[in-house]
């Protein structure tokens, strides 16, 4: 028996509400309540345990029915090292902002995320990358801080 | 009211006003028209630059952009055959051929025009019909508010194109998500299993933004470097074309546009289904109403002015649904709702009477959004064109440091921005996985309010068959049921002859 | 002696270099923009407050003061960013009554003692309301009703916070029970009781142009006197329940602040307060300008923690 993306996904999600199913039982109770907290997160659990078990069924079946070797005609490739490589960078910015400021951090993020995305070659091509990395900064920071009075994260490092 | 609504004409056609506005409806048009970028993205991008704002401009450049965006799609799905956003999707089947036959500035202004006199309808209906279904909104008590979400997840449930199942369960995460951290009532923290950060919870802004840019841009990575599908127009280079003739060949099918804009209202209103749906369904409707069905597909003006004609008179029937009962038509409107909650104004049954200045503000910003989608379009609707082909690697860091301006600048913590990534990942690994978004951020938008109404009702009265006793609550829960069984059935009927379906819609 | 020359001249470009450096971090408080943060969403009536408080405090300080809303779980969210904010003056705290009974109901850890005091600056007496579809049109009618249907009359009210408090204290005073359903916020209230939704609640007096449309009822006003304003409207003490219950509000910052940023604070603060424009800006809200200065406010807090503590243990509340 072989089950797909679904029925790993349902059973994965199966698994979650019947962990947080369980926990919802040692949440306390307020006296001004009717019923406690944990009434309607379960309801919500319940209704998630019953539609997953429906779908790693369906997958099950349908598993059974078809025959289990074409996978979907594959397209051209996907670049998942990219979206991984992607994801990296952003998380690599959020960690930063607090520490080096909404300016720095953010020139260092947008230059990395070109050269991430489409690597410059000539020295053009680089020039016109920190054109847009320190081009976002200077436009962001003067309409947001200085002409919309919305405050953007300082640096406890940089203070900046 | 109609000295009201004069009021509110002059008051946006102040500079104050009409600027936003029109930066707004410009935002919106180029987004629409942006492959890969949506009106909900559109709107994220804008979100942070109206926390600045004042209320009534913020929202002049939201509802510009929902109406821009609803019009900007035809003109990459009528020059290019690429829908510009969802809502645009039916309009390529007609307006790219019509197009290719010679006639792109006929097949654009169709569109255009079809969207103005659509959304201008859509905007009487907005003005009607808001004060007296805020009348009986403020009859509805938790039974019914909470019968109302029922339905509303029930039918969207219902739409998730691949699988109900799937749809279920997308309903389920969202609201799932809403459960976790204190919980609304006594602020008892749920799962947060003694962490801070999930003790503060996920508030749905940040989650929605996460959900939609991430998931937006990280497809689109994946596919760089693909070729770009064939046949794209390059050759039009006027779209200059006799408008009267063009508004003539409109008016002269009245049935059409009006059960066109009737069908994009009505789509509107109900919550959560939003434009994507309405312009198929008038596609839809169109031809099966048309003496010619077969010749839909080929060009004819017919299938534009359905496709065009009801999405933007979904604009006004969503806006009537956040005006009136408070309560988001779509994740647009959640965004705007969103960014009327942060300048404290509470929409709600007594929005229109307590802030009648706002209210009429938001008319006619609707209203004025029109003329000025259609000067936008008639003097940028080929450089537009050119912006399509902007760089990836220049478009996605600048949305994503937006989007982290957005969620920062929401609470003033780093907080909202690590719930940004981390649902960017989700919100990623749920498409990679197959599930439909729509469903999971009704279910993020709604969660909170189920639960607080499910909790007063029991609060006010212990008897759960309220529910279905109290006449309006019972009605609902009874459609509900309905449009469940009804999914079910068509999906039945429908998997026995559906093949693999194609990619993930937002 | 040119070469000395040039010694103090370079010298003196130095050291003007130095003091021209570290000058603005000293003196210079305040150099950049405010944040102000108010523990609930806006448009809440303690945002609707400080709104216009800020535009004072901004006028009398000279830098820009942004009001930042970080809202939810009864506003502990916002307190805990703000105790946990640099204790440099360039956060603000925008805090009210709610602080001691979350504290003594156990929702969290941070009491006022995190934070030290600038100024008091407002006082809203809270109004014990009824929605247009009750039988009763006063007090009187109320208590036999109540008395008559114990635990049946609902009020809606945000639990733990002054709203619950304040119904809480009624029904101690008149030995009556009400029935609490929660409903968060004064705007959520007001719809919830113009559809009937609930019975009572407790508001203020911006609700004013609601009582004169005949869509609500105002029961009594928990002030000492009668309001100018609303003079039909009798107090609980007329009514022989003796309670005063109103809500202030004032700002503090977080504790560690260095004494100079008091000070300048404590003036700026003090010069807002008292402005005719934040005087007039209050009576939309149904509030009193209470102007108190940072030893006043301290000692004020004190009494209101030990009041606070007293009262949540009375109503079988308290938690610590």
């Amino acid at each position: 028996m072989r089950l797909s993306r679904d029925g790993v996904a349902g059973l994965i999600l199966f698994g979650i509400s019947l962990a947080l199913l369980a926990d919802t039982f040692n949440l306390p109770r307020m006296p001004l309540v009717p019923v406690g907290p944990g009434f309607y997160p379960r309801i919500v659990l319940v209704f998630m345990a019953v539609t997953s078990v429906i779908l790693v069924a369906q997958d099950f079946l349908k598993v059974r029915a078809a025959a289990p070797s074409a996978l979907a005609a594959p397209g051209p490739r996907r670049r998942y090292d990219l979206v991984a490589a992607i994801f990296a960078v952003v998380a690599v910015y959020i960690l930063l902002l607090p520490y080096l400021g909404f300016r720095i951090s953010t020139a260092l993020f947008v230059g990395a995320m070109q050269w991430a995305i489409e690597r410059p070659r000539t020295s053009r091509q680089w020039a016109a990358l920190a054109a847009v990395a320190i081009g976002t900064v200077v436009v962001s920071y003067l309409v947001f801080e200085t002409y919309l009075l919305v405050l953007l994260p300082r640096g406890s490092l940089t203070g900046w | 009211m109609y000295e009201l609504l004069g009021q509110g004409i002059l008051t946006v056609l102040q500079l104050k006003y009409l600027v936003p506005l029109f930066l707004g409806t410009l935002a919106g048009v180029v987004g629409g028209a942006l492959p890969g970028v949506t009106i909900t993205m559109t709107i994220i991008v804008i979100l942070p630059f109206t926390f600045g704002l004042d209320p009534l401009q913020g929202l002049s450049a939201m509802t510009g952009v929902y109406v821009g965006g609803s019009a900007g799609g035809l003109i990459t799905a009528c020059l290019i055959g690429i829908p510009g956003t969802p809502s645009a999707i039916a309009t390529t089947f007609d307006g790219f051929p019509m197009a290719r036959k010679g006639e792109p500035g006929r097949a654009v202004w169709l569109g255009v025009w079809a969207s103005f006199l659509g959304g201008l309808l859509g905007g009487a209906f907005l003005i009607l019909t808001t004060g007296p279904l805020a009348a009986i909104a403020l009859e509805f008590g938790p039974w019914e508010y909470f019968s109302l979400f029922v339905l509303a997840m029930a039918m969207v449930a219902g739409l998730a194109e691949a699988s109900f199942v799937k749809g279920l369960i997308a309903t389920a995460i969202g609201l799932l998500i809403t459960v976790i951290g204190s919980d609304p009532i006594t602020s008892v923290p749920r799962f947060a299993f003694g962490s801070a950060f999930l003790n503060d919870g996920f508030p749905f802004l940040p989650v929605l933004i996460g959900i939609f840019a991430f998931a937006q841009i990280m497809t689109d990575l994946e596919k760089l470097g693909h070729p770009k599908p064939e046949g794209t127009m390059e050759g039009a280079k006027s779209l200059s074309v006799s408008h009267l003739k063009v508004i003539g060949e409109i008016l002269g099918r009245p049935f059409l546009l009006l059960w066109s804009t009737f069908v994009g209202i009505v789509i509107g209103v109900l919550p959560a289904i939003g434009g994507s749906a309405a312009n198929m369904l008038a596609y839809d409707q169109a031809k099966k109403f048309s003496r010619r069905p077969e010749k839909f597909g080929t060009g004819i003006p017919e299938g534009i002015i359905a496709s065009e004609s009801s999405n933007n008179a979904n604009v006004g029937g969503s806006l009537v649904t956040i005006m009136a009962f408070g309560i988001p038509g779509d994740a647009v409107t959640a965004v705007m709702l969103g960014a009327m909650t942060i300048h404290g104004i509470q929409s709600g049954p007594l929005f229109v009477v307590q802030h009648a200045g706002l209210a009429y503000g938001i008319y006619a910003a609707y209203i004025l959004a029109h003329p000025l989608m259609v000067m936008i379009i008639g003097v940028g609707a080929l450089f537009i064109l050119k912006i399509t082909s902007v760089r990836l690697a220049v478009l996605a860091p600048i949305v994503l440091v937006l989007c982290v301006i957005g969620a920062y600048a929401l609470n003033n913590t780093m907080q909202a921005v690590y719930v940004l990534l981390l649902f960017g990942v989700v919100g990623y690994a749920l498409v990679k996985t197959g599930f439909p978004l729509a469903p999971l951020i009704l279910g993020l938008i709604l969660g909170d309010q189920i639960e607080i109404n499910l909790i007063r009702s029991i609060m006010t009265d212990d008897n759960p068959w309220l529910f279905i006793t109290r006449p309006i609550s019972g009605g609902l829960l009874l459609c509900a049921l309905i449009s469940v069984v009804l999914a079910v059935w068509q999906h039945v009927r429908h998997q026995k002859r559906m093949a693999a379906e194609a990619d993930t819609d937002f | 002696m040119r070469r000395i020359l040039a010694a103090v001249l370079a010298a003196g470009l130095i050291a003007g270099m130095t003091t021209s450096m570290t000058a603005p971090a000293q003196a210079q408080y305040p150099d950049r923009p405010i944040k102000m943060v108010v523990p609930w969403p806006a448009g809440g009536d303690t945002d609707n407050i400080f709104r216009p408080f800020a535009v004072e405090l901004q006028k009398a300080i000279g830098q820009p003061v942004v009001v930042a809303n970080v809202g939810g779980a009864s506003g502990t969210v916002g307190e805990r960013e703000a105790k946990n904010a640099p204790a440099d003056g360039y956060t603000l705290f925008a805090g009210h009554d709610y602080m001691h009974l979350v504290f003594y109901a156990g929702m969290t850890d941070i009491s006022y003692k995190d934070f030290e005091p600038i100024c008091l600056i407002s006082a809203t007496p809270s109004v014990l309301t009824a929605s247009p579809k009750t039988p009763w049109t006063d007090w009187k009618g109320l208590l036999e009703d109540a008395k008559k249907r114990p635990g049946q009359i609902t009020v809606g009210a945000t639990l733990g916070s002054t709203s619950h408090i304040f119904p809480a204290l009624i029904e101690k005073a008149a030995g009556i029970k009400f029935k609490f359903v929660s409903y968060e916020g004064l705007a959520t209230r007001m719809n919830a009781i113009l559809g009937g939704h609930i019975d009572l609640t407790d508001s203020n007096l911006t609700q004013k142009g609601k009582v004169d449309a005949g869509l609500l009822k105002f029961i009594a006003i928990a002030s000492e006197k009668r309001n100018s304003e609303m003079p039909t409207v009798p107090t609980l003490k007329e009514l022989g329940l003796d309670i005063v219950f109103q809500v202030v509000r004032g700002i503090m910052v977080p504790k560690g602040a260095p004494a100079p940023v008091k000070a300048k604070l404590n003036d700026a603060c003090g010069k807002a307060a008292n402005q005719p424009s934040f005087a007039e800006a209050m009576k939309l809200q149904g509030t009193t300008v209470a102007y108190l200065d940072a030893a006043r406010y301290a000692k004020f807090l004190d009494k209101m923690d030990a009041d606070s503590k007293v009262v949540m243990t009375d109503l079988g509340l308290i938690k610590k």
